[in-house]
């Protein structure tokens, strides 16, 4: 059967998350060209083109890192196919030296940028908010607050994208990316081929002569989507009463449920602003002329408000606004949240929260799967270096290794940077650095970072954490891997071979859960200077059992003549180890059969699963 | 849809054990009844063993719940039904598993789950409508560990407090699950509608 996301029929409603809606969406415009990086909550957007692939009607790519896949959709939107690339947040600033100048260029087949920001870090290093990047950049933003929105601001946003040849930035959130809702499909285009490249230099190619003009052209532009946002159906007015009330993004939903629980709704005039920028200047003015008082809603930074405060101030308006201050800068909002402020700035009672108190209990932090192989890989390093490396982190589960007993993460800044920052740390200080970086990052970003550090003969140990997938975000393919869900990767590309290729000569490749052998090539490693490399390389067992259909023949055990010293839990703390009576224990539905606990302990044993 | 009624549920888990699946399901049953539904769940970091929490929103707009904001609150893992207390109402509906999945601390034996009887008492602090149920051995009797969630979602729909019974989670089961999987979790529903009643 077709999947019903690539029917061309119109009018049928489907349950879809938001990231689903997004493809959709794009379908629905016809689109010719994906490209991407994974990363949570944006992760669901390419996994669903990509699953869906083998049926569909555009090309579709997985690229290295974000800069990369901005670049391929660039070169796709120059030859007229209409192209969406998609990332976190984050991932924006890996790709934001393209976007600066792409936005002189221009997206003549369309080119809509997927950047799905993460109030309250659900998955995230940070909370960054990209609709300041839109603003550096000169691109129109579309921000959708539920599912049905995420649908239609997909197609729509392309669809604007290639009348202006715009690039334009589709801002979700976490919560938009990851709500499921009602969506009704319209009928979806057939994009046939795309028009191609047509030579015009003084256009797309930004030598300063040309770029002055191209920058006076993307001011136009903008001056066009201005007006396109003066008459969008996606910004709205609702209401009557005194108080203004300005909202983009999913604040809306909150500042509409809000209003319906507090039964507020006459005392206040709404502007849901979900084509937030450019600003429609002249709605907004006659928005801020036909109240009293102004309160912004939006999460993060100040930028409606600002851009209000702006206008009033040109206008010559003394009207009151509010905003941040109200309203943190920091955080989700909740319904309750916006509905006190809205409350006090009517002069109202606030509505009590839930007051119960509980005890603290017990956290459930994420941890390393049962049979993960970087706990053999850690377990292995502390052993040879313990509390005396400074360990460089990077982005991955690997991070996870940060918690006890392991604790060997120490600092983290960005993709790829454990190899550069780490460098640092042992240039500067001289202090010992074990960085660490996965098979996926070490593609995104670390293959620099190797370069760097060879060139400038820093002295630093590298573990390429090799489980050949990215298993953070959802097993995604990388250059490295060998099968992926959908077939075999024809170009498997090989790390031993890239790091010698980059000029590292000390290099062992290991299987983590055979201690014997991973100890000895840290120890060997240890005594060396200079850039060493240690490969160790074991499938995510997840993904082993997903991709590879397999499973360990066996799981562990502990014998009766366990003592209880506890040195399995205490260090390793494996999720299928537990405490009974006096003796360690282990859960075999848990087990993934790694044998590595075997090693650690020889009161554990082996035995055949399901005896 | 302003005739709709409003029902806000909490759900809550741990990692890897279909909070989310169950969560979907119930989103659907409620579509399928012609009811404004949105649903919000919270995964990332959560999906290796953390908590996982999600909604599912009977005629409202926005996708999550702040604290003191659920009118259900349905937990499939005690101590995870404890630590969500502060985002029921007052004298809301809670259907809650009774047996633990051990968070690693409670496992390497350096901290201590509370004990049911805690949590039921944590629980009586909040409201008097609760049903207790040990989720995961009515999905063994099913016939698989996983249909508990199901069980737990029948319970649910049999309390009377959703616009529909039971029969719509039925007809959404046999719409929306693997045909080879529908038996079980139709006995599991059974048996958590009947859980209830006992
Ligand atoms: S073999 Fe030991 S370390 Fe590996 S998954 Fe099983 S219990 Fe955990
Ligand atoms: S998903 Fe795979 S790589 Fe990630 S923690 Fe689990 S076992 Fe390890």
């Amino acid at each position: 059967m077709a999947n019903p996301l690539l029917t061309e029929k119109s009018g049928d409603t489907h349950l879809l998350l938001g990231n689903e809606a997004i493809v959709r969406g794009a379908i629905e415009a016809g689109i010719q060209v994906v490209s991407c990086y994974p990363g949570t909550p944006s992760s669901e957007v390419p996994d669903t083109f990509y699953r869906i692939s083998p049926e569909g009607k555009y090309y579709f790519e997985y690229s290295v890192n974000e800069k990369v896949a901005l670049e391929v959709a660039s070169g796709a939107t120059l030859a007229g196919a209409m192209s969406m690339c998609t990332m976190k947040h984050v991932g924006v600033n890996v790709a934001a030296d393209p976007l600066m100048t792409l936005c002189y260029v221009g997206a003549p087949g369309g080119l809509v940028l997927l950047s799905a920001d993460d109030p309250g870090c659900h998955s995230s290093q940070n909370e960054q908010d990209n609709r300041i990047y839109a603003r550096l950049a000169g691109m129109p933003i579309l921000e959708p607050a539920t599912a049905q929105e995420a649908k239609d601001m997909a197609r729509d946003g392309l669809r604007l994208s290639k009348k202006h040849g715009a690039p334009l930035l589709l801002r979700t959130t976490t919560r938009v990316n990851h709500l499921r809702g009602p969506v009704e499909f319209g009928p979806a285009s057939d994009p046939g081929k795309a028009e191609g490249f047509k030579r015009n230099p003084s256009k797309f190619v930004p030598i300063p002569a040309f770029a002055r003009p191209m920058h006076l052209a993307l001011m136009e532009r903008m001056e066009a989507l201005k007006a396109e946002a003066e008459k969008s159906e996606y910004n709205t007015l609702s209401g009557s009463g005194d108080l203004g009330i300005v909202c983009s993004g999913i604040s809306r939903a909150y500042v509409n449920d809000a209003l319906e629980n507090s039964g507020l709704t006459d005392k206040v005039t709404v502007l849901e602003l979900g084509f937030p920028y450019p600003l429609p200047e002249n709605k907004c003015l006659d928005f801020l002329k036909s109240v009293s008082k102004v309160l912004v809603v939006e999460e993060l930074e100040p930028v409606v408000e600002n851009d209000l405060r702006v206008l009033a101030q040109k206008n010559e308006l003394s009207i009151e606004i509010l905003g941040k201050g109200t309203l943190p800068q920091h955080g989700e909002f909740s319904v309750t949240l916006v509905e006190n402020a809205i409350r006090a700035t009517l002069g109202e009672p606030p509505v009590v929260e839930c007051d119960c108190t509980l005890p603290t209990l017990p956290m459930r932090p994420p941890n390393l799967c049962a049979g993960c192989p970087h706990r053999g890989t850690y377990f292995a390093a502390k052993k040879v270096f313990g509390d005396d490396a400074v360990y460089s982190s990077d982005i991955g589960c690997y991070t996870l290794g940060i918690l006890p007993p392991l604790q060997a993460a120490d600092f983290l800044i960005c993709m790829g940077s454990s190899i550069s920052a780490g460098g640092g740390v042992a240039q500067a200080s001289g202090q010992t650095v074990v960085a660490f970086i996965g098979d996926s990052t070490f593609f995104h970003s670390g293959l620099s970072g190797v370069a760097n550090a060879v060139f400038n003969s820093h002295n630093i140990l590298l573990v390429v954490l090799d489980n050949r997938t990215t298993a953070m975000t959802g097993h995604q393919p990388n250059p490295g891997v060998d099968k992926t869900v959908i077939g075999e990767n024809d170009h498997p590309l090989d790390i031993e071979t890239a790091v010698r290729g980059l000029g590292v000569t000390e290099i062992r490749t290991v299987n983590p859960f055979n201690q014997k052998k991973t100890l000895a090539a840290f120890e060997e490693l240890k005594d060396m200077s200079g850039v060493r490399v240690l490969i160790a390389k074991e499938p995510c067992p997840l993904y082993t059992r997903r991709v590879y259909k397999k499973v360990a023949p066996q799981v562990a055990y502990v014998s009766e003549t366990c003592d209880g010293r506890f040195e399995c839990l205490d260090r390793l703390a494996c999720p299928a180890m537990y405490k009974e009576g006096g003796k360690a224990a282990v859960n075999p539905i848990l087990c993934n059969g790694c044998m590595l606990c075997l090693q650690v302990c020889g009161h554990i044993k082996a035995k055949k699963r399901g005896s | 849809m302003s005739a709709n009624p409003k029902i806000r549920i909490f759900l809550t888990g741990v990692g890897g054990q279909g909070t989310l699946t169950a969560t979907t399901l119930l989103a659907k049953t409620v579509l399928a009844q012609g009811l404004d539904v949105t649903s919000g769940e919270i995964h990332g970091m959560a999906q290796r063993g953390g908590v996982v929490e999600s909604t599912v929103l009977i005629g409202c707009k926005s996708p999550k719940l702040g604290h003191g904001e659920a009118d259900i609150l349905v937990g499939f893992e005690p101590m995870e039904t404890m630590r969500a207390l502060p985002y029921l109402k007052k004298g809301g509906l809670i259907i809650s598993s009774t047996e633990f999945m051990p968070p690693l601390s409670v496992a390497m034996g350096k901290e201590e789950c509370p004990t049911i009887e805690d949590i039921k008492a944590a629980v009586a602090g909040c409201t008097d409508k609760v049903y207790f149920m040990a989720s995961q051995a009515i999905g063994l009797e099913a016939g698989a560990v996983q249909a508990g969630n199901i069980a737990i979602l029948g319970a649910l729909c049999a309390a009377g407090e959703l616009p529909f019974g039971p029969e719509a989670l039925e007809e959404a089961i046999k719409v929306n699950l693997p045909a080879k999987i529908q038996a079980v979790n139709l006995k599991a529903l059974e048996l958590g509608v009947n859980a209830l009643n006992t």
